[in-house]
Protein backbone atom coordinates (compact mmCIF):
# COMPACT_ATOMS: atom_id res chain seq x y z
CA UNK A 1 0.00 0.00 0.00
CA UNK A 2 2.57 2.84 -1.34
CA UNK A 3 1.50 6.24 -0.87
CA UNK A 4 -2.04 5.50 1.19
CA UNK A 5 -2.42 4.26 4.60
CA UNK A 6 -4.71 1.73 5.19
CA UNK A 7 -6.86 4.19 6.96
CA UNK A 8 -7.52 6.32 4.41
CA UNK A 9 -7.73 2.73 2.25
CA UNK A 10 -11.09 2.14 3.93
CA UNK A 11 -12.41 5.86 3.71
CA UNK A 12 -12.13 5.90 -0.16
CA UNK A 13 -13.73 2.51 0.00
CA UNK A 14 -16.64 3.75 2.05
CA UNK A 15 -16.86 7.01 -0.03
CA UNK A 16 -17.34 4.36 -2.97
CA UNK A 17 -20.84 2.97 -3.30
CA UNK A 18 -22.66 2.71 -6.61
CA UNK A 19 -24.34 5.81 -5.96
CA UNK A 20 -24.98 9.25 -4.54
CA UNK A 21 -25.76 12.12 -6.42
CA UNK A 22 -23.94 10.65 -9.64
CA UNK A 23 -26.51 8.34 -9.47
CA UNK A 24 -29.43 10.19 -11.26
CA UNK A 25 -31.62 7.69 -13.35
CA UNK A 26 -31.50 9.70 -16.83
CA UNK A 27 -34.66 7.75 -17.93
CA UNK A 28 -36.57 8.13 -14.98
CA UNK A 29 -36.04 12.28 -14.44
CA UNK A 30 -36.40 12.42 -18.42
CA UNK A 31 -39.83 11.16 -17.88
CA UNK A 32 -40.77 13.02 -15.08
CA UNK A 33 -39.29 16.36 -16.63
CA UNK A 34 -41.81 16.01 -19.28
CA UNK A 35 -44.81 15.26 -17.06
CA UNK A 36 -43.67 18.25 -15.28
CA UNK A 37 -43.99 20.25 -18.58
CA UNK A 38 -46.72 19.02 -19.61
CA UNK A 39 -48.51 20.58 -16.06
CA UNK A 40 -46.51 23.51 -16.62
CA UNK A 41 -44.23 23.25 -13.89
CA UNK A 42 -41.16 24.75 -15.00
CA UNK A 43 -39.04 23.59 -12.44
CA UNK A 44 -36.02 21.08 -12.32
CA UNK A 45 -37.03 17.99 -11.32
CA UNK A 46 -34.47 15.16 -10.00
CA UNK A 47 -34.78 11.86 -8.47
CA UNK A 48 -31.21 11.16 -6.99
CA UNK A 49 -30.25 7.66 -4.93
CA UNK A 50 -32.49 7.48 -1.61
CA UNK A 51 -31.19 4.40 -0.62
CA UNK A 52 -28.35 2.22 -1.79
CA UNK A 53 -26.33 -1.38 -0.92
CA UNK A 54 -23.34 -2.22 -2.26
CA UNK A 55 -24.91 -3.52 -5.12
CA UNK A 56 -28.30 -1.93 -5.39
CA UNK A 57 -29.56 1.57 -5.57
CA UNK A 58 -32.93 2.95 -5.44
CA UNK A 59 -34.95 5.77 -6.30
CA UNK A 60 -36.39 8.39 -3.75
CA UNK A 61 -39.91 8.39 -2.90
CA UNK A 62 -39.61 11.75 -2.84
CA UNK A 63 -38.85 14.17 -5.65
CA UNK A 64 -36.24 17.07 -5.22
CA UNK A 65 -37.88 20.29 -6.75
CA UNK A 66 -35.13 22.35 -7.19
CA UNK A 67 -36.07 25.93 -6.82
CA UNK A 68 -33.63 27.45 -8.95
CA UNK A 69 -34.68 27.84 -12.55
CA UNK A 70 -33.90 25.21 -15.41
CA UNK A 71 -30.41 25.46 -16.52
CA UNK A 72 -29.73 22.82 -18.81
CA UNK A 73 -33.38 21.70 -20.50
CA UNK A 74 -33.23 23.99 -23.13
CA UNK A 75 -36.20 21.98 -25.29
CA UNK A 76 -38.88 23.30 -22.12
CA UNK A 77 -38.02 26.48 -23.76
CA UNK A 78 -39.98 28.67 -25.94
CA UNK A 79 -38.63 29.08 -29.34
CA UNK A 80 -37.09 32.41 -29.84
CA UNK A 81 -34.65 32.12 -32.70
CA UNK A 82 -35.30 33.94 -36.11
CA UNK A 83 -34.14 37.19 -36.18
CA UNK A 84 -36.05 40.20 -34.59
CA UNK A 85 -36.45 43.48 -36.19
CA UNK A 86 -37.91 46.20 -33.90
CA UNK A 87 -40.95 47.96 -34.99
CA UNK A 88 -39.95 51.33 -35.69
CA UNK A 89 -42.98 52.83 -36.04
CA UNK A 90 -44.43 51.53 -32.59
CA UNK A 91 -41.31 52.98 -30.70
CA UNK A 92 -42.25 56.35 -32.36
CA UNK A 93 -45.91 56.57 -31.61
CA UNK A 94 -44.88 55.70 -27.95
CA UNK A 95 -43.22 58.76 -27.50
CA UNK A 96 -46.54 60.25 -26.99
CA UNK A 97 -48.71 57.52 -25.89
CA UNK A 98 -46.16 56.30 -23.42
CA UNK A 99 -45.30 59.56 -21.80
CA UNK A 100 -41.63 59.35 -20.55
CA UNK A 101 -41.92 61.20 -16.39
CA UNK A 102 -39.31 62.87 -16.26
CA UNK A 103 -38.80 64.66 -13.16
CA UNK A 104 -39.66 68.72 -14.30
CA UNK A 105 -35.35 69.42 -14.25
CA UNK A 106 -35.36 66.43 -16.68
CA UNK A 107 -38.53 67.46 -18.49
CA UNK A 108 -36.83 71.10 -19.05
CA UNK A 109 -34.04 69.65 -20.52
CA UNK A 110 -35.93 67.16 -23.04
CA UNK A 111 -38.42 70.37 -23.86
CA UNK A 112 -34.97 71.84 -25.20
CA UNK A 113 -33.51 68.87 -27.12
CA UNK A 114 -37.15 68.65 -28.91
CA UNK A 115 -36.97 71.42 -30.04
CA UNK A 116 -33.38 71.76 -31.31
CA UNK A 117 -34.13 68.41 -33.25
CA UNK A 118 -37.50 69.27 -34.30
CA UNK A 119 -35.51 72.82 -35.83
CA UNK A 120 -33.24 70.57 -37.71
CA UNK A 121 -30.15 71.24 -34.94
CA UNK A 122 -30.17 67.38 -33.58
CA UNK A 123 -27.74 66.18 -30.75
CA UNK A 124 -26.82 63.24 -31.59
CA UNK A 125 -26.48 61.38 -28.36
CA UNK A 126 -24.56 58.35 -30.29
CA UNK A 127 -22.69 60.23 -32.79
CA UNK A 128 -19.49 59.11 -30.66
CA UNK A 129 -19.91 55.16 -31.40
CA UNK A 130 -20.55 54.57 -27.83
CA UNK A 131 -22.72 51.61 -27.31
CA UNK A 132 -26.61 52.90 -26.62
CA UNK A 133 -26.55 50.54 -23.82
CA UNK A 134 -28.82 49.70 -21.32
CA UNK A 135 -32.42 50.25 -21.82
CA UNK A 136 -31.76 52.74 -24.71
CA UNK A 137 -30.73 49.27 -26.83
CA UNK A 138 -33.94 47.95 -26.09
CA UNK A 139 -36.23 51.30 -26.33
CA UNK A 140 -34.54 53.03 -29.67
CA UNK A 141 -32.74 51.04 -31.82
CA UNK A 142 -33.68 50.27 -35.18
CA UNK A 143 -31.45 47.80 -36.00
CA UNK A 144 -32.38 43.80 -35.65
CA UNK A 145 -31.18 41.51 -32.64
CA UNK A 146 -31.08 37.74 -31.69
CA UNK A 147 -31.50 35.78 -28.86
CA UNK A 148 -29.51 32.76 -28.02
CA UNK A 149 -30.78 30.49 -25.30
CA UNK A 150 -27.67 28.12 -23.60
CA UNK A 151 -27.60 26.31 -20.06
CA UNK A 152 -27.68 28.87 -17.69
CA UNK A 153 -28.04 31.63 -19.89
CA UNK A 154 -29.61 33.92 -22.43
CA UNK A 155 -27.69 36.30 -24.35
CA UNK A 156 -29.12 39.35 -26.75
CA UNK A 157 -26.93 39.91 -29.41
CA UNK A 158 -27.43 43.12 -31.63
CA UNK A 159 -26.43 44.38 -34.58
CA UNK A 160 -24.54 47.93 -35.12
CA UNK A 161 -22.54 49.10 -32.97
CA UNK A 162 -20.16 46.50 -32.59
CA UNK A 163 -20.08 45.70 -28.57
CA UNK A 164 -23.74 45.38 -28.30
CA UNK A 165 -24.50 42.45 -26.10
CA UNK A 166 -26.43 41.16 -23.12
CA UNK A 167 -25.56 38.67 -21.03
CA UNK A 168 -28.73 37.45 -19.08
CA UNK A 169 -27.62 34.95 -16.25
CA UNK A 170 -30.81 32.27 -15.45
CA UNK A 171 -28.84 29.71 -13.69
CA UNK A 172 -30.28 31.18 -10.58
CA UNK A 173 -27.73 33.60 -9.16
CA UNK A 174 -28.03 36.67 -7.68
CA UNK A 175 -26.45 39.88 -8.28
CA UNK A 176 -23.06 40.79 -7.42
CA UNK A 177 -23.05 42.87 -4.20
CA UNK A 178 -21.30 45.63 -5.97
CA UNK A 179 -20.97 44.98 -10.21
CA UNK A 180 -18.66 47.10 -12.01
CA UNK A 181 -20.77 49.86 -13.63
CA UNK A 182 -21.33 48.91 -17.52
CA UNK A 183 -23.31 49.62 -20.33
CA UNK A 184 -25.37 46.84 -20.47
CA UNK A 185 -25.34 46.30 -17.04
CA UNK A 186 -25.25 43.47 -14.65
CA UNK A 187 -28.36 40.96 -15.99
CA UNK A 188 -30.12 38.23 -14.27
CA UNK A 189 -33.26 36.49 -15.45
CA UNK A 190 -35.71 33.59 -14.65
CA UNK A 191 -38.36 31.93 -17.05
CA UNK A 192 -42.10 32.94 -15.18
CA UNK A 193 -43.85 29.71 -17.75
CA UNK A 194 -42.57 31.42 -21.46
CA UNK A 195 -42.04 34.57 -19.62
CA UNK A 196 -38.03 36.06 -19.41
CA UNK A 197 -38.28 38.16 -16.43
CA UNK A 198 -34.88 40.18 -16.25
CA UNK A 199 -33.43 42.09 -14.39
CA UNK A 200 -30.71 44.66 -14.52
CA UNK A 201 -28.76 46.68 -12.63
CA UNK A 202 -24.95 47.43 -12.68
CA UNK A 203 -25.40 50.17 -15.24
CA UNK A 204 -23.33 53.58 -15.82
CA UNK A 205 -24.61 56.32 -15.18
CA UNK A 206 -23.62 58.23 -18.61
CA UNK A 207 -25.96 55.36 -20.13
CA UNK A 208 -28.98 57.18 -21.97
CA UNK A 209 -32.88 56.85 -20.91
CA UNK A 210 -33.25 58.00 -24.64
CA UNK A 211 -36.54 58.22 -26.99
CA UNK A 212 -34.64 58.93 -30.34
CA UNK A 213 -30.95 59.56 -31.02
CA UNK A 214 -31.07 63.11 -30.45
CA UNK A 215 -33.51 62.70 -27.18
CA UNK A 216 -32.65 61.45 -23.83
CA UNK A 217 -30.35 61.99 -20.92
CA UNK A 218 -27.94 59.94 -18.51
CA UNK A 219 -29.67 58.10 -16.25
CA UNK A 220 -27.21 59.61 -13.94
CA UNK A 221 -27.37 56.32 -11.36
CA UNK A 222 -29.36 53.78 -9.51
CA UNK A 223 -30.83 52.41 -12.93
CA UNK A 224 -32.48 49.86 -12.35
CA UNK A 225 -34.74 47.98 -15.50
CA UNK A 226 -37.16 45.34 -14.95
CA UNK A 227 -38.30 43.42 -18.08
CA UNK A 228 -40.83 40.85 -19.22
CA UNK A 229 -39.68 39.46 -22.56
CA UNK A 230 -42.52 36.65 -24.22
CA UNK A 231 -44.00 35.94 -27.29
CA UNK A 232 -47.73 38.13 -28.22
CA UNK A 233 -48.34 36.15 -31.17
CA UNK A 234 -46.19 33.52 -32.78
CA UNK A 235 -43.50 35.52 -34.37
CA UNK A 236 -44.01 38.60 -32.21
CA UNK A 237 -41.51 39.34 -28.99
CA UNK A 238 -42.84 42.27 -26.74
CA UNK A 239 -40.53 43.30 -23.95
CA UNK A 240 -42.10 44.69 -21.23
CA UNK A 241 -40.10 47.42 -19.54
CA UNK A 242 -40.20 48.93 -16.07
CA UNK A 243 -37.15 51.72 -15.72
CA UNK A 244 -36.71 52.83 -12.73
CA UNK A 245 -33.87 55.93 -12.73
CA UNK A 246 -34.53 57.76 -9.79
CA UNK A 247 -32.12 61.11 -10.69
CA UNK A 248 -34.40 61.37 -13.49
CA UNK A 249 -37.34 60.16 -13.64
CA UNK A 250 -40.19 60.47 -11.07
CA UNK A 251 -41.65 57.58 -10.89
CA UNK A 252 -41.32 54.39 -12.70
CA UNK A 253 -41.74 54.15 -16.07
CA UNK A 254 -43.77 51.28 -17.72
CA UNK A 255 -43.82 50.49 -21.71
CA UNK A 256 -43.41 47.94 -24.43
CA UNK A 257 -41.01 47.35 -27.28
CA UNK A 258 -41.92 45.18 -29.97
CA UNK A 259 -39.97 43.33 -32.45
CA UNK A 260 -41.31 41.17 -35.39
CA UNK A 261 -39.22 38.01 -36.51
CA UNK A 262 -37.85 37.37 -39.52
CA UNK A 263 -36.32 33.81 -40.53
CA UNK A 264 -35.24 34.74 -44.27
CA UNK A 265 -32.12 34.22 -44.67
CA UNK A 266 -31.12 38.06 -45.64
CA UNK A 267 -32.74 38.97 -41.91
CA UNK A 268 -29.58 36.87 -40.24
CA UNK A 269 -27.78 39.47 -38.44
CA UNK A 270 -24.35 40.69 -39.90
CA UNK A 271 -21.06 42.74 -38.09
CA UNK A 272 -21.42 46.04 -37.62
CA UNK A 273 -18.75 48.20 -36.26
CA UNK A 274 -19.85 51.65 -35.47
CA UNK A 275 -16.54 52.95 -35.90
CA UNK A 276 -15.96 51.74 -39.04
CA UNK A 277 -18.18 54.68 -40.71
CA UNK A 278 -15.39 56.96 -39.99
CA UNK A 279 -12.89 55.86 -42.32
CA UNK A 280 -12.55 54.51 -45.60
CA UNK A 281 -10.48 51.98 -47.24
CA UNK A 282 -7.32 53.05 -48.68
CA UNK A 283 -4.25 51.92 -49.70
CA UNK A 284 -0.69 53.09 -48.10
CA UNK A 285 2.62 53.95 -49.52
CA UNK A 286 3.66 50.07 -48.97
CA UNK A 287 0.68 48.92 -51.09
CA UNK A 288 -1.04 47.28 -47.93
CA UNK A 289 -5.31 47.76 -47.30
CA UNK A 290 -5.86 50.30 -44.59
CA UNK A 291 -8.28 52.60 -43.14
CA UNK A 292 -8.36 56.65 -44.16
CA UNK A 293 -10.40 58.75 -41.54
CA UNK A 294 -13.44 60.62 -43.38
CA UNK A 295 -13.82 63.52 -42.02
CA UNK A 296 -16.94 64.26 -39.85
CA UNK A 297 -19.17 66.77 -38.73
CA UNK A 298 -21.57 65.60 -36.20
CA UNK A 299 -21.74 61.94 -37.21
CA UNK A 300 -22.02 62.63 -40.91
CA UNK A 301 -18.93 62.49 -42.68
CA UNK A 302 -18.09 66.24 -43.66
CA UNK A 303 -19.57 67.27 -46.90
CA UNK A 304 -16.62 68.26 -48.83
CA UNK B 1 -21.77 62.95 -70.75
CA UNK B 2 -22.20 64.24 -67.15
CA UNK B 3 -25.93 65.53 -67.66
CA UNK B 4 -26.03 66.62 -64.11
CA UNK B 5 -28.63 68.43 -62.56
CA UNK B 6 -29.70 69.11 -59.05
CA UNK B 7 -33.29 70.23 -59.22
CA UNK B 8 -35.86 71.43 -56.51
CA UNK B 9 -39.15 70.23 -56.38
CA UNK B 10 -41.75 72.18 -58.08
CA UNK B 11 -44.56 74.26 -56.29
CA UNK B 12 -46.74 71.60 -57.76
CA UNK B 13 -45.05 69.12 -55.55
CA UNK B 14 -45.42 70.89 -52.19
CA UNK B 15 -48.37 68.88 -51.11
CA UNK B 16 -46.52 65.26 -51.63
CA UNK B 17 -43.27 67.12 -49.63
CA UNK B 18 -45.36 68.33 -46.71
CA UNK B 19 -46.65 64.75 -46.67
CA UNK B 20 -43.58 62.88 -47.07
CA UNK B 21 -41.93 65.13 -43.84
CA UNK B 22 -44.73 64.95 -41.85
CA UNK B 23 -44.09 61.09 -42.48
CA UNK B 24 -40.19 61.95 -42.11
CA UNK B 25 -40.16 63.51 -38.72
CA UNK B 26 -38.56 61.10 -36.87
CA UNK B 27 -38.36 58.29 -39.28
CA UNK B 28 -35.32 58.94 -41.80
CA UNK B 29 -34.15 55.69 -43.71
CA UNK B 30 -34.32 53.97 -39.80
CA UNK B 31 -30.80 53.91 -39.04
CA UNK B 32 -29.67 53.90 -35.41
CA UNK B 33 -26.86 56.37 -34.71
CA UNK B 34 -27.78 59.63 -35.51
CA UNK B 35 -30.97 61.66 -35.78
CA UNK B 36 -31.56 62.22 -39.63
CA UNK B 37 -33.18 65.50 -38.27
CA UNK B 38 -30.57 67.33 -39.55
CA UNK B 39 -31.69 66.40 -43.24
CA UNK B 40 -34.77 68.74 -44.39
CA UNK B 41 -37.86 66.50 -45.86
CA UNK B 42 -39.63 69.82 -47.12
CA UNK B 43 -37.16 70.82 -49.35
CA UNK B 44 -36.08 67.17 -51.38
CA UNK B 45 -33.57 67.15 -54.14
CA UNK B 46 -32.50 65.21 -56.61
CA UNK B 47 -29.03 64.87 -57.22
CA UNK B 48 -28.09 63.65 -60.87
CA UNK B 49 -24.83 62.48 -61.48
CA UNK B 50 -21.46 59.99 -61.57
CA UNK B 51 -21.23 57.45 -58.22
CA UNK B 52 -17.75 58.04 -56.92
CA UNK B 53 -18.05 55.83 -53.85
CA UNK B 54 -20.08 53.66 -52.36
CA UNK B 55 -19.34 53.00 -48.79
CA UNK B 56 -20.97 49.43 -47.37
CA UNK B 57 -20.05 50.37 -43.87
CA UNK B 58 -22.12 50.64 -40.42
CA UNK B 59 -23.74 52.69 -39.18
CA UNK B 60 -24.38 54.47 -41.88
CA UNK B 61 -23.68 53.33 -45.68
CA UNK B 62 -22.87 56.44 -47.70
CA UNK B 63 -22.86 57.21 -51.54
CA UNK B 64 -20.16 59.89 -53.29
CA UNK B 65 -21.92 60.81 -55.97
CA UNK B 66 -20.24 64.12 -58.45
CA UNK B 67 -22.96 66.24 -59.12
CA UNK B 68 -22.84 69.59 -61.10
CA UNK B 69 -24.92 71.97 -60.18
CA UNK B 70 -25.96 73.14 -63.70
CA UNK B 71 -24.84 71.29 -67.15
CA UNK B 72 -21.92 72.54 -68.26
CA UNK B 73 -20.40 73.47 -64.42
CA UNK B 74 -17.77 72.13 -62.37
CA UNK B 75 -18.82 68.48 -60.85
CA UNK B 76 -19.39 68.90 -56.86
CA UNK B 77 -19.42 65.97 -54.45
CA UNK B 78 -21.90 64.87 -52.19
CA UNK B 79 -22.21 62.44 -49.58
CA UNK B 80 -25.33 61.07 -48.94
CA UNK B 81 -26.32 58.65 -46.01
CA UNK B 82 -28.29 55.61 -46.12
CA UNK B 83 -29.35 53.02 -43.79
CA UNK B 84 -26.95 50.14 -42.17
CA UNK B 85 -25.44 47.75 -44.56
CA UNK B 86 -28.23 44.84 -42.57
CA UNK B 87 -31.43 47.02 -42.73
CA UNK B 88 -30.57 47.39 -47.01
CA UNK B 89 -29.78 43.78 -47.29
CA UNK B 90 -33.36 43.38 -45.24
CA UNK B 91 -34.82 44.97 -48.18
CA UNK B 92 -32.66 43.75 -51.15
CA UNK B 93 -29.63 45.74 -51.77
CA UNK B 94 -26.19 44.80 -51.70
CA UNK B 95 -22.77 46.26 -51.38
CA UNK B 96 -22.47 45.84 -55.13
CA UNK B 97 -25.98 47.49 -55.88
CA UNK B 98 -24.40 50.62 -57.12
CA UNK B 99 -20.80 51.48 -57.67
CA UNK B 100 -18.12 53.91 -58.76
CA UNK B 101 -18.95 55.10 -62.15
CA UNK B 102 -22.25 54.54 -62.15
CA UNK B 103 -24.98 56.99 -63.58
CA UNK B 104 -27.18 58.16 -60.52
CA UNK B 105 -30.46 60.10 -59.64
CA UNK B 106 -30.57 59.79 -55.82
CA UNK B 107 -33.43 61.97 -54.59
CA UNK B 108 -32.50 63.07 -51.09
CA UNK B 109 -33.77 65.40 -48.26
CA UNK B 110 -30.73 67.63 -48.32
CA UNK B 111 -28.74 68.87 -44.80
CA UNK B 112 -30.75 71.97 -43.62
CA UNK B 113 -27.20 73.99 -43.60
CA UNK B 114 -26.60 74.18 -46.54
CA UNK B 115 -23.92 71.58 -46.88
CA UNK B 116 -23.50 69.07 -50.45
CA UNK B 117 -25.43 66.16 -48.09
CA UNK B 118 -28.28 64.51 -47.73
CA UNK B 119 -30.58 61.79 -46.42
CA UNK B 120 -31.04 58.94 -48.71
CA UNK B 121 -34.85 58.74 -50.11
CA UNK B 122 -34.66 57.00 -53.80
CA UNK B 123 -32.09 55.84 -56.28
CA UNK B 124 -32.54 55.53 -59.89
CA UNK B 125 -29.90 53.91 -61.89
CA UNK B 126 -29.84 56.10 -65.09
CA UNK B 127 -28.74 53.45 -67.38
CA UNK B 128 -30.31 50.21 -66.20
CA UNK B 129 -33.85 52.58 -64.87
CA UNK B 130 -33.56 50.20 -61.65
CA UNK B 131 -34.96 52.15 -58.47
CA UNK B 132 -33.98 51.32 -55.07
CA UNK B 133 -35.65 52.20 -51.91
CA UNK B 134 -34.93 51.66 -47.98
CA UNK B 135 -38.21 51.98 -46.62
CA UNK B 136 -37.82 50.40 -43.14
CA UNK B 137 -41.97 50.35 -42.57
CA UNK B 138 -41.99 48.18 -44.82
CA UNK B 139 -40.69 45.44 -42.55
CA UNK B 140 -42.46 46.24 -40.00
CA UNK B 141 -44.78 42.66 -39.91
CA UNK B 142 -43.40 38.95 -39.30
CA UNK B 143 -42.00 36.25 -42.07
CA UNK B 144 -41.04 38.36 -44.65
CA UNK B 145 -39.26 36.19 -47.80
Amino acid sequence: MTGQTRKQFLFEKRRRPPCGNQKTFPYLNAALSFFYRFVGNNKEVKVFCFFCSKKKCLPSLALLLQLTPAAASDARLPDWSGTWVPNITDQNKRITTDPVPWTASAARQIAKMQAEEKAGHPRGLFVNCLPEGMPSWMLISHNALEILFSPGRVTLLGESDGNRLRRIYTDGRSHPPDPDPSFHGDSIGHWEGDTLVVDTIGVIPQSYVAISEAVGLPNNGDLHVIEKLHLAGPDTLHDDLQIIAPHVLSRPWNTTRIYYRQRARKYEIVEGVCLQGSFNGGTDKDGNAVFVPVPQEDGNPKPP
Amino acid sequence: MMQSAIRLFGKRNTVLAAALAAAAIYGGPGAAHHSFAMFDPAKLLTVTGTVKDFQWVNPHVVLWVYAAPKDGAAPELWTIELTSPGNLTRVGWTRHSVGPGDKVAVEIAPLRNGGHGGGFRKLTLIDSGKVLTSEFKDQERPGLQ
